[in-house]
């Protein structure tokens, strides 16, 4: 026991006090938190103010539009072409020329630079509110100030509550739920890819090296391959911790000193609310999405259907059993072969399972409890991403239980078979090693 | 054999490999293979390559285990606690390149079950002894490959083995540096330690082994005390010096003494090998050659392990 020790604190010292490792774990939190904070900066920054020049062949929309912070509109009439040459010359940004019509308009945009997606969604959804209180007035004789009256007085919201198996009623964000698994079930991924590879890499200089004939003289192979996984594992956990902590200190950093950058503003709440349709998706994501980014700071446990620290003990479990199972099959295959290009031909079918998981997020998360959802969190290769994305809706007790006593079992079986190979592996040398050759190996 | 020679017999070997049998896929590794290696003393393992050496080089150390027949290890089955009592140097060995060299000795020390307080001041006078103190916080990949072999052979007997497996300890090794580790080896058997080693380089091996087996294609071929190989190898040659010239040879025609080999002129004067027939003893030689001058010098040829080797190896073929 003392000797997995010294392995285990060995695969950890020399890793952590590598120059790449620090690196890394000082860099890794700032690219994270630049994940979060610079798409907020640059949908701010973009949103430059526009000058808009109106021509309106219908004479209808003079003076009707609404100026905002960043739009302003101003009329002109005449010819389109020559507007516009003047137009672009004075320092205007778009001119907006609606074409002569009655039912339906036909509008032409024009611009020297893209505008933003804002830009265009704010142009369509204020024509459309003036067609729609036109309509309003022509046809139906109503008044569009009496119209929004009666809009408020029928107005009726849903709040998503979920009752789980003790009866307790909560609210959910399905936004934040959704945001929520998709970034454990990623993190577990790549946190999988990362160090797992780096099991095969150090089993593989132990063999290239040929040292490690002279370890399993003092210490039994199987300690030597749980002392490398073991200790690249709290490697892993050490870096993970370090990000963690480090990127939310930067992103609420970040946000003391400009909380300005993740209010909700004015604009978006107002053209969010006077959606006359489902037309402007992607005000509406960016809308929830800085609601996600300022409550993940306050009411985190309020919006999920398992209580913040389940989840949390959960991510770690599977964090740690998902590592484990792949670690130890890497492990084998490092044994197996003589250097890192052989190496792919068995890590391919290894991963497969784990790249399958990633295409699936977005069945799994559109439908956290359908057969997909189930099944690919109870296969062990593929449950440590699935069951993840599926937690934060509400997993019953007794299918993450099953997840993972299947999980722990199969890691157990992995460690078997990854012995046996490592066992013969490891002293096996200019010898391209086929399946066949491999399952030889087991009867050893 | 009465009881009390097998009973100390018995405690003076240290390792006795019982029958050992090991077979993989394709082929036959080690053949019931039996021999025992006498405490205290340097017992040479030797065979060409491919014939099984390294096999059952790691069933010693239970690196991997026989499919028949025992080891037995100070008289009972060997047990993963002997480790500690066993050093190791292989034949493909190697360092962590990157690690530091006193960190990683440590390090293998500590995995032998000594504890970091001995390994470092064991260490620190072994450092010394090799002159390589300066190479403690050096990276292994600075250091030339006669470096890297001595901290393996530091590594190798840091714990105090009794019992010691070197697989090619020489090779990379200068011949200053052959010598002062083939120093080092007899004075650990001085101390009592009892070494296997084995070796393509004949020369150490005439040198320094008491006992030797040899191994050809998974079986035992030959296995005794060096000495006495030589002995029962012997082709009954003797070389001799006899201050006189060529007209001396038509007196030394084959007769029923002996038959002439060979014979030149050297400074000293006429050297001559004879082959004495069965049962003619070198003095009867030496007196019939008495008469025709002055015996500059005479001795018998007995031959080279290296010679022994080729032919047991090719008659096995």
């Amino acid at each position: 026991m003392n000797k997995i020790k010294l392995i285990i604190a060995r695969e950890y010292l020399t890793r952590v006090k590598k120059k790449s490792f620090i690196v890394m774990t000082i860099i890794g939190p700032i690219l994270m938190a630049a994940l979060f904070v610079v798409p907020v900066i640059v949908a701010q920054q973009t949103q430059k103010v526009m000058k808009v020049v109106v021509v309106d062949d219908n004479d209808f929309f003079i003076n009707k539009f609404t100026d905002t912070d960043k739009t302003k509109f101003v009329y002109r009439s005449g010819d389109v072409e020559l507007i516009k040459s003047e137009s672009f010359d004075s320092g205007y940004d778009a001119v907006l020329h609606i074409l002569e019509g009655t039912q339906s308009i036909k509008t032409n945009l024009f611009y020297k630079e893209e505008p933003s997606m804002n830009f265009s969604s704010l142009i369509e959804s204020q024509i459309d509110k003036l067609l729609f209180d036109r309509v309003l007035i022509d046809s139906f004789q109503i008044d569009p100030v009496n119209y929004e009256k009666m809009k408020s007085l029928t107005k009726s919201s849903v709040s998503n509550i979920k009752i789980d198996a003790s009866g307790n009623e909560k609210e959910s964000n399905t936004d934040l739920v959704r945001v929520v698994g998709i970034f454990s079930g990623m993190a577990i991924y790549f946190f999988i890819f990362l160090f797992a590879s780096q099991v095969l890499r150090g089993v593989l200089e132990e063999k290239t090296n040929r040292i490690v004939e002279v370890l399993i003289s003092s210490v039994k192979p199987i300690q030597l391959m749980m002392g490398k996984i073991i200790g690249i594992a709290m490697v892993g956990l050490t870096q993970f911790l370090i990000w963690v902590v480090l990127t939310f200190a930067i992103i609420y950093g970040v946000q003391l000193s400009a909380p300005s950058l993740f209010e909700v503003t004015p604009e978006v709440a107002e053209q969010a609310a006077t959606l006359p349709g489902e037309t402007q998706i992607p005000m509406v994501d960016m809308n929830s999405a800085a609601t996600v980014q300022t409550s993940i700071f306050t009411k985190i446990d309020n919006y999920f259907n398992i209580s913040f620290t389940v989840l949390l003990l959960c991510f770690l479990f599977y964090f740690l059993i998902g590592y484990l199972i792949y670690a130890a099959l890497f492990a084998a295959v490092g044994s197996a072969v003589d250097n890192e290009a052989d190496s792919q031909q068995f890590t391919l079918p290894v991963t497969i399972p784990l790249i399958l998981a990633m295409v699936l997020i977005v069945p799994i998360t559109e439908d956290p409890n359908g057969s997909i959802a189930f099944w690919f969190s109870m296969i062990p290769l593929t449950s440590p991403i699935a069951m993840m994305i599926r937690l934060p809706s509400g997993v019953p007790a007794g299918q993450l239980f099953a997840s993972m006593a299947i999980a722990v079992a199969f890691f157990i079986l992995c460690v078997w078979f990854a012995a046996k190979i490592y066992r013969v592996g490891v002293l096996m040398y200019g010898k391209k090693v086929t399946y066949r050759e491999l399952f030889k190996w087991l009867k050893y | 054999m009465d009881r009390t020679q097998e009973i100390t017999n018995k405690i003076n070997q240290i390792i006795e490999v019982q029958a050992v049998t090991k077979r993989y896929a394709h082929h036959l590794a080690i053949d019931d293979v039996s021999f025992s290696v006498a405490r205290g003393t340097i017992f040479g393992l030797l065979g060409p390559n491919g014939a099984g050496k390294t096999t059952l080089i790691r069933m010693i150390n239970q690196i991997t285990a026989p499919d028949d027949g025992t080891i037995l290890f100070d008289g009972r089955p060997i047990q993963k606690e002997d480790v500690e009592r066993i050093g190791y140097l292989p034949e493909e060995r190697g360092l962590y390149k990157k690690m530091k060299v006193g960190e990683q000795a440590l390090y293998l020390a500590q995995l032998k079950g000594i504890s970091k307080q001995t390994a470092l001041e064991r260490l620190v006078y072994w450092f010394r002894k090799f002159e390589i103190e300066g190479w403690w916080d050096k990276k292994v990949e600075e250091l030339s490959k006669g470096m890297q072999q001595k901290v393996q052979f530091i590594t190798t007997i840091v714990h105090q083995p009794d019992f010691l497996i070197l697989d090619e300890p020489f090779s990379g090794f200068d011949p200053i540096n052959t010598n002062i580790i083939k120093t080092e080896i007899l004075r650990l058997k001085e101390e009592g330690t009892t070494i296997i080693l084995s070796t393509h380089n004949m020369e150490s091996v005439e040198e320094i082994c008491d006992d030797i087996v040899l191994i050809n294609k998974a079986k035992k071929v030959l296995e005794g005390n060096l000495h006495d190989i030589k002995q029962q190898f012997k082709e009954h040659l003797f070389e001799v010096t006899i201050d006189a010239g060529e007209e001396l040879l038509p007196q030394l025609q084959d007769n029923e003494l002996f038959t002439l080999k060979e014979s030149h002129l050297s400074p000293s004067g006429l050297m001559l090998i004879f082959q004495l027939n069965e049962g003619v003893s070198g003095n009867t030689l030496l007196n019939s050659l008495i008469p025709l001058g002055t015996i500059v010098s005479f001795k018998e040829i007995l031959p080279s392990m290296n010679s022994i080797f080729i032919k047991q190896v090719n008659a096995t073929k």
